[in-house]
């Protein structure tokens, strides 16, 4: 089979050797070169249409178990009741149509890097020339909790709809408790705008009721001036916002969470736990030797793993330091799909890529806030930095910006999967 | 482990020589410009609420990236983003908009994103 020589081509590390092994093959097999994708998140997804649009001599395989990607983004307004889980829902049916992407509906346990493998838990084998992995998160788990239970809702599914839950539980007067874990984690000023939205809603229900953000960081880690006042002037008596607090335990029969410094007692909670790569990265030994390093080491001109060569990680599970945001994770799966078509024509990557995030925050029921920065490649020191004067967040929360918040979604949502 | 690389990537340029034309090199701007496309849509086809950038001239959106660059108004989010680029890299973004004509048809199966409609519409 083709796949058996490829695989020895690629092993081999002559030239010579290659070319031979390859004049045995037909042409037709030699010009298709495999891409597998693990993960169809913002990232996964956008890397596979990108790399298909760009150049459909290239062949390639998307792994994700779910039939479709529940979108953390404008997930917290699924929490509140503003939209449904189906605006939030994205299918791979156009990936598939509309790019001649091939949808693997099944989940990636482990890779074999020296025979370039993938291997599934249905016990499917996808050989790969280039492997991208795109897991999005994982957690820490913190004694006592159990997330199940107490949702976290930093992946969206039914983790929003059980925080909705929480929500809608939360009694007249009752006190609801987040918390957020020290960053980097998955979008900056999420939590925040969580807690906005929670005290919104309790505002709106007339509940008269508080709640009490546990922030493991010492100051709000994102818009620090809109969420300040917000939590100061417009939700002033309702949001207590407790910083450099970390949850140690969760007594769920107690119903209390217990910081470095106290044991906070909630009618409802959401605990967000520390995070991570997401577990295949660690698994394939993308994180190295330091049992410290949370995400995958890779250089940012190709996202190509700086541990395990042919293997290239994008979106959240990545480690340059740029924002873990869906914005960004599609804006770095462009990056490496020009890289993956420049590779596969014999090319160096663009020596001098540019990525960007931009977030949409609700702040109340009607008005939004935004955050955005833009990136670039700093070749004396091989990382990418913001670049000057692009750093910003919305001087003040308006419906406006709540209007552009789903125009903005609906292109971003498009951009990456369909 | 760099010089292997080298080694296999020419080997596999060779082994594609019969289908050279599909493998070769991006055209100048486009990865620059496919970083509008999260709110300007792909290949500059919005699908809503946002402009369409496939199609306008060069000058157009070469100026008015310029423009908004120079004046940093601190309520608008696209004035951050320009910020983030020379004037060199605005130019290649404009002149490849302005190449891809109005039905942003680009790449291989460009044409797939003019018609598309968004799921909420
Ligand atoms: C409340 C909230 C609000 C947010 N708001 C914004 C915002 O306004 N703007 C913004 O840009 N970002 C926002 N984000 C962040 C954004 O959701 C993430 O940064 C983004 O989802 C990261 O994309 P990803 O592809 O890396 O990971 P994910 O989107 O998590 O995708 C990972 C995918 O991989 C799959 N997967 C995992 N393991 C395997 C495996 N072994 N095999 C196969 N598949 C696997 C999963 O099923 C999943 O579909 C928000 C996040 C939250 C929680």
């Amino acid at each position: 089979m083709f796949s058996h020589n490829r695989r020895k081509l690629l092993q081999a590390s002559g030239a010579l050797v290659a070319t031979g092994a390859l004049s045995a093959t037909t042409p037709a097999q030699a010009a298709a070169p495999r891409v597998v994708v693990i993960g169809g998140g913002f990232a996964g997804a956008t890397v596979a249409k990108y790399v298909r649009m760009w150049n459909p001599a290239i062949q390639v395989s998307l792994v994700e178990p779910n039939p479709g990607h529940v979108s953390c983004i404008l997930s917290n307004l699924v929490m509140t009741g503003a939209v449904g889980m189906s605006t939030i829902t994205l299918r791979y049916d156009n990936l598939r149509s509309k790019y001649g992407v091939n949808i693997v509906a099944d989940r990636a346990v482990s890779i074999d890097p020296v025979s370039r493998v993938v291997l599934t838990a249905n016990g499917s084998r996808l050989p790969y020339d280039k492997l991208v992995l795109a897991p999005g998160i994982d957690f820490d788990s913190i004694p006592g909790l159990d997330s199940a239970v107490l949702p976290h809702a930093w992946q969206a599914g039914p983790q929003t709809l059980a925080l909705k839950a929480q929500l809608d539980s939360v009694p007249a007067g009752g006190t609801f408790v987040m918390s957020i874990p020290k960053a980097p984690y998955r979008c900056p000023p999420g939590p925040y705008e969580r807690a906005c939205l929670l005290a919104d809603s309790l505002l709106r229900r007339r509940r008269a009721g508080r709640v009490i953000v546990l922030d493991a960081n010492s100051d709000v880690v994102a818009e620090p001036h809109t969420f300040h006042t917000a939590f100061q002037t417009t939700y002033a008596g309702v949001i207590d916002y407790r910083p450099n607090s970390e949850v140690l335990s969760v007594d769920w029969a107690g119903k209390k969470v217990v910081t470095n410094w106290e044991s906070v007692p909630f009618d409802a909670a959401n605990i967000i736990p520390p995070q991570r790569a997401g577990k295949l990265v660690a698994a394939a030994g993308l994180l190295g030797s330091d049992p410290a390093t949370r995400w995958a080491p890779v250089n940012p001109l190709s996202y190509e793993s700086r541990v395990v060569p042919n293997v290239h990680v994008i979106g959240d599970s990545q480690g340059t330091g740029q924002p873990k945001s869906g914005h960004m994770a599609n804006a770095q799966a462009k990056v490496c799909a020009d890289a993956l078509v420049r590779y596969f024509a014999g090319e160096q990557p663009d020596p001098a890529p540019m990525t960007s995030s931009a977030c949409y925050s609700p702040i109340t029921a009607t008005t939004a806030s935004w955050l955005t920065v833009v990136f670039g490649y700093d070749a004396a020191s091989g990382l990418m930095k913001p670049v000057a004067n692009t750093l910003a967040e919305a001087p003040a929360p308006t419906a406006g910006h709540y209007k552009d918040m789903f125009g903005w979604a609906k292109n971003l949502f498009a951009d990456s999967f369909s | 482990m760099k010089t292997y690389r080298k080694t296999l990537t020419g080997a596999l340029a060779l082994a594609l020589l019969g289908a050279a034309s599909a493998y070769a090199a991006p055209p100048a701007g486009r990865l620059l410009a496919a970083q509008c496309a999260q709110c300007h849509g792909t290949n500059g086809q919005a699908v809503s609420g946002m402009e369409k950038l496939a199609g306008e001239s060069e000058r157009e959106i070469y100026n008015e990236l310029i423009e908004m660059k120079a004046k940093l108004k601190p309520d608008e989010i696209m004035h951050r983003q320009a910020a983030g680029y020379t004037d060199a890299q605005i130019r290649l973004i404009a002149r490849y908009y302005a190449s891809l004509g109005k039905t942003g048809s680009t790449g291989s199966r460009g044409s797939s994103s003019t018609s598309r409609k968004s799921r909420d519409d």
